[in-house]
């Protein structure tokens, strides 16, 4: 039986008439058209698909979205703001963080994540941070250089 | 690999949540943070008509200190249990444990509870309906053989939590609750052994996990080491517990409990292990041998990439290591 559920996407009032066997993944993707969260393993195991539920990045094919109801979201469609990209979305072109882009949308929920709560994490508290994401063809290195130099407020 | 149809029921209080159990037994399933159980029903290893949701019993989360126990309701999720200072001020072991689990993406979700009644898991198991319809059913998904031993009606599917080899270290109790009212058991008693219905409530039992109680006393000093193969985000090949009561720092062992994850179908106690300790100083030879008795005592099977030599020998290096830290021994 559907039943609804409102939703604060990326900022915006959602309601949403959702079956229970829906993930939220599932429900951006197809319901909502954002389809910026990647579904990749769909089990858990590799962070595309993770959004912030209330602040916290989360894997999203592991959420049914009845759970999610009353809860603010965030995907990577709510990063930029006025035709602007984010620091962290600037940050990952200059340094060329991003390849295919599969791993990229969770990665920087992940990294606006930790800067909204440690605006100056160490090394390896970024390490620790995008330790559930798993980027298979640009490597972390990149990753890492992006995240810090937004955390160190370089112009990028 | 979508989520098989089921209805979702929210009961409101504990109360509401016991007949639903009742009513529903052996079609329903307990849902917590599902990080656990939606990968299995992806994975069609159930299909539940009804999923019991607990999310909205409050009186099940939370963490509080009283009369020398600390009490952990099963909904704390684990990146709370390990956050939360009075854990990492005086369970270290235990946050340590909560933390190792899965990845970042999953402790936001994940509870404690979950982690304690986690399904034990095998290669031949753990896989999509499609991999797994290459084979017949093995003893775990209801068929005769088992494919890791072929041995017909038995399963040695692997204990994999993180958190409860600790709390069994740390002599935890725990509060089941069910139409029969409630009882109070040792954390490892709770665990049967049995690949197919590996804890006490597995089979479907109308019962909830409503508490966890650590006493503050039983140790003087307690840790958790995992090893897995990502150390990002894999369950552990093996993880190792050792909680001790020495009677001064660096000083003579009173009590030695030392519990493993990833070597059995239940979190395995090496006692005889425990029992070399007792009684002695914290001195190299002394660790050494215990070390050995752990590795010697345990009974591996090959339920995952790892083979039961590797694992036997990674418990051999892990207990020293975590003794020599906790009895302050150099290397
Ligand atoms: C990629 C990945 C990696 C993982 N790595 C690890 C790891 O390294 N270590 C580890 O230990 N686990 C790991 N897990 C498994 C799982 O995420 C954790 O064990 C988690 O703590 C389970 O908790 P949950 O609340 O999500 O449980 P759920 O999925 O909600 O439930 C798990 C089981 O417990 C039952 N249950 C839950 N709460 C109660 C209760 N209060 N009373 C009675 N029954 C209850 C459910 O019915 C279900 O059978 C991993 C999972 C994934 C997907
Ligand atoms: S140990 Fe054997 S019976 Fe148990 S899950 Fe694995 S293959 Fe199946
Ligand atoms: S798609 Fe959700 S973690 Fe991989
Ligand atoms: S950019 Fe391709 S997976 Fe990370």
């Amino acid at each position: 039986m559907k039943r609804i559920i409102t939703l604060v996407v990326n900022g915006e009032q959602r309601e949403v008439a959702v079956e229970p066997d829906l993930t939220l993944l599932e429900v951006l993707r197809e319901d909502l058209g954002l389809t910026g969260t990647k579904k990749a393993c769909n089990q858990g195991e590799c962070g595309a698909c993770t959004v912030l539920l209330d602040g916290k990045p989360v894997s999203s094919c592991l959420v049914l979205a009845v759970r999610a109801h009353g809860k603010a979201v965030v995907t990577v469609e709510g990063l930029a703001e006025n035709g602007r990209l984010h620091p962290l979305q600037e940050a990952f072109v200059t340094y060329g963080a991003v390849q295919c882009g599969f791993c990229t949308p969770g990665v920087l929920l992940v990294a606006k994540a930790l800067l909204d709560t440690n605006p100056h994490p160490t090394a390896q508290e970024i390490e620790q941070a995008i330790a559930g994401n798993i980027c298979r063809c640009t490597g972390y290195v990149k990753i890492i250089e992006a995240i810090t130099a937004v955390a160190q407020n370089q112009n990028i | 690999m979508r989520l098989p149809k089921f209805q979702y029921l929210e009961p409101a209080t504990l109360a509401e949540t016991i007949p639903l159990l009742m009513e529903h037994q052996g079609r329903s399933k307990v849902i917590a943070g599902g990080t656990d159980l939606l990968v299995a029903l992806k994975q069609r290893l159930h299909t539940p008509a009804y999923l019991i949701s607990l999310s909205n019993l409050a009186a099940l989360k939370g963490i509080r200190e009283e009369d020398g126990m600390v009490t952990i309701g099963p909904l704390t999720t684990l990146e709370g249990v390990s956050a939360a200072p009075l854990i990492r001020e005086k369970l270290p072991g235990l946050a340590q444990a909560a933390w190792e689990v899965g990845s970042p993406l999953l402790r936001p979700m994940a509870t404690i509870g979950g982690n304690l009644c986690l399904d034990n898991r095998c290669r031949f198991y753990n896989q999509s309906l499609f991999w797994r319809s290459a084979r017949q059913p093995c003893c775990k998904a209801g068929g005769k053989v088992c494919h890791v031993t072929n041995k017909e009606n038995a399963c040695f599917s692997t204990y994999s939590g993180d958190v409860a080899p600790v709390l069994i270290a740390l002599q935890a109790e725990i509060k089941l609750v069910g139409s029969q009212g409630e009882r109070i058991l040792p954390l490892e008693q709770f665990y049967t052994g049995d690949g197919r219905r590996p804890n006490l409530i597995g089979g479907g039992e109308a019962e909830l996990l409503t508490e966890i109680r650590i006493p503050l006393s039983s140790h003087t000093g307690c840790m958790y080491k995992k090893y897995r193969l990502r150390d990002s985000i894999d369950f552990p090949v093996v993880g190792v517990a050792v909680a001790l009561r020495l009677d001064q720092p660096q000083g003579i062992c009173r009590e030695a409990k030392i519990v493993i994850t990833g070597v059995g179908s239940r979190p395995v106690e090496a006692t005889q292990a425990g029992e070399k300790l007792t009684g002695r100083e914290m001195r190299p030879e002394f660790i050494l041998a215990a070390s050995e008795t752990a590795a010697a005592e345990i009974h591996p099977v090959r339920t995952d990439q790892v083979g039961p030599s590797f694992k036997r020998h990674l418990v051999r290096v892990m207990v020293a290591e975590i003794i020599r830290e906790l009895g302050g021994v150099d290397r």
